[in-house]
């Protein structure tokens, strides 16, 4: 047997070792992986939101992972841990265990302030820093936790600037708004909001004429549909998650309820493309002030993008989530570290304003960030435009509905 | 509780061997579900004295549990009341409540199905009450200040506060077999048996049924209020939902309703099944709830006297099968 080496099989050969032996020493220069949590309720009556959460989180890590990692620490990799809270928040507590011991460095999450309150408060035993994508009640950051970063705007915030701008338009309008029915979730979002609105309208010279709760989930809106009918209310506002709202519009409409507005408060629906796409009729108008990105943003775009290509709606918990995991790929950068008491203290100084959100430099006082805010958004054609604030804005307001 | 197979006393084994190693296994996780599954337990004894031992089959034990855990929240929050008086009203709060609902229902001659209504409506009323209510902090619910201390009630070595809970689970079986070695056990089976005959045998039925419900309120309330320490906050659809209910009455029916193991035994197998499930199937959520009903639904047809049944089949000492049962 006769063996022949030519100088290109050598060459070949000897690439291909030298690219063997190096592998390990590449892949230690891309640097190890740091682990981010991702604490949602993929299963439950929040699954929807959840799920629409974890996507945004994914879209967020890939990108900052395609950008090189965080580069202080040797371009480490991202790696989400997600975690289903199952929309109950002993669930949601117990998975911050599961969390620490998978050493996450800190964790997003979890859409409902109910469940948010339980894991952050599991989460300061280990000093381990939750940013909260959505958490709107107040106690929230009202406790005193370290560990307790809330990066979009709670409760009393989007309400005060949703009243402002409903003041906004009303006068614009000729104060042709007089009277108010308020339909809301009976948890803590909908009845906090309710609390609210219902102390805040009378100031405003509108009249609150009705309210009414209904559990979630809740599947006959009839009733209330009449109910809001009896009442003549001008304008209608809603503080329900994202099944009750469609199927309270789809009452609405049913039952002929002739109404100015529609203007919700972080509603379910209101800002949902799959609302207006799947209830184009009844979804016309409706205005909300809720969590929502600066379009004008190229992350932003690029977010678009990206979940068009992967088929996924694109609603504010994606926006949200993608823009907590960037102020915690901030906070990486500039600790360098992935030790969770460092990473409290990056947080805490966080001075971040290149998130997805149209906010200010992140400041977190006591937890809250005092430079986020809410925008309005209205239901034009197939479309959801941003009507406030001004330097945002992708279409003027209209209000009230027009007559048909 | 006399176990009168080797099965059966195999399966309280390999029980007290899993609680015992949750020590040695020194995972947060195992610990923190553990205590999620004994806090369970609790209410699953309580559903067990009633529905187990009386056949006075509740869907409405979120009422109990929900009780106990608002008792003690409103005195701490709202009233300053030290943590481990409000405990203690949080107990009594949910044994008045059973009593209550046992006193109304019964009074009425609620049984079997209407019972189980009344007391599911029991609990539906008070989830809206609760919620409604700014004593009870409306929907944003209660929360405790969190103060680790012995004097508040909080723990934050959750070792301590696994050892407590195994300690009052340990206190509520004792307590279930000493009802079920009494008359006033005896009595409670033989309403359960045939409550017409048992009327015509002299038992005061009326007062019997509510005896067990107040000590079901009592034991509810307990699991209730060891939930508010242990999470520190509630709200109405966590403590008075009806996902609290099912979990009452799931465990003694898989492990063995009216036994003194079969609550403990068919909560813990549960809930290991259920975290087993997630483990087989990390990617897919919700798939563990799916491979967890098809056991549940294979169980409920192939196990009518649960677990403990189960056991008792194999390595019978004597011929009384049903010694356990009782």
């Amino acid at each position: 047997m006769n063996f022949r080496i030519d100088r290109r099989d050598l060459l070949k050969a000897s690439g291909a070792l030298a690219v063997t032996l190096a592998t390990p020493s590449i892949l230690r220069a891309q640097g190890a992986t740091v682990k981010v949590g991702v604490l949602e309720p993929l299963t439950g009556n929040l699954a929807y939101n959840g799920t629409q959460s974890a996507a945004g989180a994914k879209f967020a890590a890939d990108k900052i992972n395609a950008a090189g990692g965080i580069k202080s620490m040797n371009g480490a990799q991202i790696e989400l841990v997600v975690v289903d809270a199952q929309s109950r928040p002993e669930v949601a507590a117990s998975s911050v265990d599961t969390l620490a011991q998978a050493g996450v460095v800190a964790f997003t999450g979890a859409t409902a302030s109910a469940l948010g309150l339980a894991s952050s408060q599991a989460a300061a035993k280990y000093d381990l820093a939750q940013v909260f994508s959505i958490g709107t009640a107040e106690n929230i950051v009202q406790r005193g936790l370290p560990n307790v970063f809330r990066f979009t705007p709670g409760v009393n915030k989007c309400t005060s600037v949703a009243l402002e701008n409903l003041k906004l338009l009303n006068e614009g309008a000729g104060n042709v708004v007089k009277t108010a029915a308020i339909v809301h979730e009976d948890g803590p979002f909908g009845s906090n909001m309710a609390k609210i609105m219902a102390a805040e309208l009378p100031k405003q010279g509108i009249e609150v004429v009705e309210t009414i709760s209904h559990p979630t989930p809740h599947r006959d809106f009839s009733n209330i549909a009449l109910r809001v009918k009896a009442s003549k209310a001008d304008i209608l506002i809603p503080s329900n998650y994202i099944n009750e709202y469609t199927l309270m519009a789809r009452s609405l409409r049913q039952q002929r309820v002739e109404l100015k507005a529609i203007y919700s408060i972080l509603g379910g629906a209101a800002s949902n493309i799959k609302f207006v796409r799947e209830n184009q009729e009844v979804a016309q108008y409706v205005m909300d002030c809720n969590h929502w990105y600066d379009p004008n943003k190229e992350d932003s775009k690029a977010l678009a993008a990206a979940a068009s290509a992967a088929g996924l709606d694109l609603t504010y918990d994606v926006m949200v989530s993608y823009a907590t995991v960037q102020v915690i790929a901030d906070s990486l950068e500039r600790s360098g570290s992935d030790d969770r008491k460092k990473m409290l203290e990056a947080l805490a100084a966080s001075t971040f304003d290149q998130s997805i959100m149209p906010y200010g430099p992140t400041k977190f006082v006591n937890g809250d960030n005092v430079n986020s805010r809410p925008v309005n958004t209205q239901i034009r054609g197939e479309k959801i435009e941003l009507v406030f604030p001004k330097e945002f804005a992708s279409a003027e307001p209209v209000f009230p509905i027009p007559a048909k | 509780m006399k176990l009168q197979s080797a099965g059966q006393i195999a399966l309280v084994v390999a029980a007290c061997a899993y609680l015992l190693s949750v020590y040695l296994m020194s995972s947060p996780v195992w610990i923190g579900f553990t205590i999620n599954a004994l806090i369970v337990a609790i209410i699953a004894l309580s559903w067990n004295i009633t529905g187990g031992f009386g056949g006075m089959s509740s869907f409405g034990h979120a009422a109990l549990y929900g009780t106990g855990a608002y008792a003690s929240a409103i005195l701490q929050v709202q009233f300053g009341v030290n943590a481990w008086i409000a405990f203690g009203f949080g107990i009594i709060a949910g044994a008045a409540m059973g009593g209550f609902i046992g006193a109304l229902a019964f009074r009425y001659g609620l049984k079997g199905s209407y019972f189980a209504l009344v007391t599911l409506a029991f609990a539906e009323v008070l989830r809206i009450c609760a919620s409604s209510f700014a004593i009870t902090g409306g929907g944003s619910g209660l929360q405790l200040r969190l103060d680790p201390g012995v004097g508040t009630l909080q723990f934050p070595d959750r070792t301590v506060f696994y050892t407590i809970l195994l300690v009052v689970v340990a206190l509520v079986m004792l307590l279930t077999l000493l009802i079920k070695k009494s008359r006033f056990g005896a009595y409670l089976v033989a309403i359960r048996e045939n409550e017409d005959a048992a009327r015509a045998l002299g038992i005061d039925t009326y007062k019997i049924k509510v005896q067990a419900m107040v000590i079901s309120g009592a034991f509810g309330g307990l699991a209730g209020a060891l939930y508010l320490q242990l999470f520190l906050f509630i709200d109405s659809t966590v403590v008075y939902g009806s996902a609290v209910s099912i979990e009452a009455l799931i465990g003694p029916i898989i492990g063995g309703a009216g036994t003194v193991w079969g609550p403990l035994i068919g909560t813990l197998g549960l809930h290991l099944l259920s975290e087993g499930a997630k483990h087989l199937l990390p990617n897919a959520p919700g798939l563990n709830f799916v491979l967890y009903a098809i056991v549940l639904i294979c169980a409920v047809r192939l196990l009518p006297r649960g677990l403990m049944g189960l056991a008792a089949l194999f390595g019978t000492f004597n011929s009384r099968k049903d010694d356990d049962h009782a």
